[in-house]
């Protein structure tokens, strides 16, 4: 089942502004999309369309089947949402916020209590469940704003920057939380963030946003595909001829020419089955081994290239593919610059 | 819906009452209306000579019957029941107004407004809630003052003349229908205007218009034009009622999330 749809949506707010244009999404039940892009690229702006706070200017969209801006508040009924602007009420204690949103969702004060207490407790707020919000940092106001978006177990999360603030700790745990509401509860989350790292950690699928238009949207792969349907795969080896070299279509890499054994290249590494020495250098002048490296379409080509240096009397000591992250992918879309290679 | 509702009430009167800054106003204001001034007039009647003929003009507005007890007794009496009811409608105003303006536009400034319309709540049950809140504080501070300003000017009385005042029907119709109908008209100001005003001060400026005709009750009083008779206040109060319905209902309308979000 489709949780979220939309189907060319665009706002454009009083004054001309043109937030969203012609945005078409859709997602699967269980999926933790992440909606990325740049300030002001109109991520918040999908949000309240998507939870009914803003009504589109054309196009249509639906959460779980129901249209946000006919029926807003059974939107709500269903959804957690945090955004930068949704904050809780300073006089209150932790878990009285919690009790007070609780209630406004419909749950007893027993359940709402047990429920609010045991998030407290996943997100490390239990010690300051009955201290004011007031006395509360940045990071414990972010993880008290998700377990109020919790309270009433929805079925689709909204979440704006949700690790904002975050120590690296505290952002990991989170994320682990969304992962799992995700894949055992099938909760849908639409992570909108600024923090590749992170949403590569948890995202099923991903949207690059721009000046309120969709740059791209997939899996990590297809979005590789996008920049560049080939990539690069490093591989140092030993008992390497010249000829072998260009037999199998394999060059010196940069690195090998500087006599140095250190992959140069910042992209992320996916090193599957590979291994690293600790003193590179040495075993490189020692053993004369090369750094080589060549392009291919996809990984189901590696096993083959890597059995015919071996067959042909090669020793591999270290076997990299060099697929872009979701940072390369993202500032090779949001710049418009050429794919990586 | 029903405890969503009762839930928000709770929470909008707890906001106001743990918040020194818009509570103190709420204690002192009534404080003044409901002890010092009371207090003021039972003194100046009792220690002021009858010669000085400062409230001539206004007793002359009295009927001659109710001389019969002499001129401090009717002076004690135009005092309770004809001038500090018109004080006293300062105190819903500026409590339905100060509610009304943490409720509403407060909860906009802290940004609490946004997670609050993310609740499955319309936004006319909002509003609702958040009004009954208000209002109800009104009628809660209005109530208590009218009980310790009658047990304060009762006590001064009966230490001062040795008697007691009963007051008048003008009191009925101040308590459960004008006091009511402004503070619904306050409440409704602040709503209105709680779109575009970005701090709880701005917004409370306009309920300070409801002081204006207060104002001129007052001085019309002191100076003999006119008396707030029980049917003057019952006028009033149908007139504001009226004005009351009216304003509320166009004001659920001309509001929705996105104009509050702005």
């Amino acid at each position: 089942m489709k949780s979220i749809v939309t189907n060319s949506i665009t706002k454009i707010y009083p004054g001309g502004n043109r937030a969203v244009s012609g945005l078409s999404l859709s997602l699967n039940q269980g999926e933790v999309y992440g909606f990325l892009g740049p300030n002001g690229a109109g991520k918040t702006t999908t949000v309240k369309i998507l939870t009914g706070m803003l009504s589109p200017s054309e196009g249509n969209c639906e959460v779980m089947g129901i249209d946000p801006s006919a029926e807003p508040e059974k939107i709500h009924a269903i959804s957690g949402v945090i955004t930068e602007h949704a904050q809780m009420y300073d006089n209150l204690t932790g878990l009285e916020n919690l009790l007070f949103y609780g209630s406004l969702f419909g749950l007893d004060r027993n359940c709402a209590q047990s429920r609010g207490l045991g998030l407290l407790r996943q997100l490390d707020l239990e010690e300051a469940a009955d201290r004011r919000l007031s006395a509360y940092s940045t990071g414990m106001r972010q993880r008290l704003s998700l377990a109020r978006a919790l309270i009433h177990r929805p079925k689709v999360l909204f979440l704006d920057e949700p690790t904002s603030g975050l120590d690296p700790e505290s952002a990991r745990n989170v994320n682990r939380l969304i992962r799992d509401l995700a894949l055992k509860e099938g909760v849908t989350v639409f992570l909108c963030t600024h923090q590749l790292r992170y949403a590569q950690e948890i995202c099923t699928r991903y949207g690059l946003i721009e000046k309120g238009s969709l740059l791209a949207s997939g899996t990590l792969d297809e979005l590789r595909r996008t920049v560049s349907p080939r990539f690069t795969v490093k591989i140092r080896a030993g008992h390497i001829s010249p000829d072998m070299i260009s037999r199998l279509g394999l060059r010196r890499s940069g690195s090998d020419a500087k006599d140095s054994a250190e992959i140069p290249d910042n992209r992320q590494e996916e090193n599957r089955g590979s291994y690293r020495e600790g003193s590179d250098k040495e075993t490189s002048k020692e053993t004369g081994t090369v750094w080589l490296e060549t392009e291919v379409e996809s990984e189901e080509e590696i096993p083959g290239l890597v059995h015919q240096i071996v067959s042909e009397g090669g020793k591999i000591f270290h076997v990299s593919a060099c697929l872009p992250s979701l940072e390369d992918i993202y500032f090779s879309l949001t710049a418009g610059k050429e794919g990586l290679k | 819906m029903k405890s969503a509702i009762y839930a928000i009430i709770r929470k909008d009167i707890r906001s106001v009452t743990s918040n020194r800054q818009l509570f103190l106003p709420i204690l002192l204001i009534p404080l003044i209306m409901i002890v010092v001034l009371p207090t003021m007039f039972v003194v100046t009647v009792r220690f002021v000579p009858e010669e000085a003929g400062d409230l001539d003009a206004l007793l002359s507005l009295l009927p001659v019957s109710a001389l019969d007890g002499g001129a401090e007794q009717a002076l004690i009496q135009i005092i309770l029941n004809n001038i500090l009811p018109v004080f006293f409608l300062i105190i819903p105003i500026m409590t339905s107004s100060v509610m009304a303006a943490g409720s509403f536009v407060g909860e906009k400034e802290k940004h609490t407004l946004e997670t609050l319309l993310y609740c499955p709540l319309p936004l006319g049950r909002i509003f609702y809630a958040k009004i009954m809140a208000s209002f109800l504080m009104s009628m809660m501070v209005s109530l208590l003052s009218f009980a310790v300003m009658l047990a304060f000017m009762e006590t001064e009385l009966f230490i001062l003349f040795g008697a007691l005042t009963v007051p008048s029907l003008n009191w009925l119709i101040m308590l459960f229908l004008l006091s009511p109908a402004v503070s619904l008209i306050a409440i409704t100001l602040i709503v209105r205007g709680s779109a575009k005003a970005q701090t709880m001060e701005e917004s409370q400026q306009k309920a300070v218009l409801l002081i204006l005709p207060l104002m001129l009750l007052i001085v019309g009083q002191f100076s003999g034009v006119l008396l707030v008779s029980g049917w003057l206040l019952l006028i009033l109060a149908l007139a504001c009622g009226a004005a009351a319905w009216f304003l509320m209902r166009g004001c659920r309308k001309r509001f929705t999330c996105e104009s509050l979000l702005k």
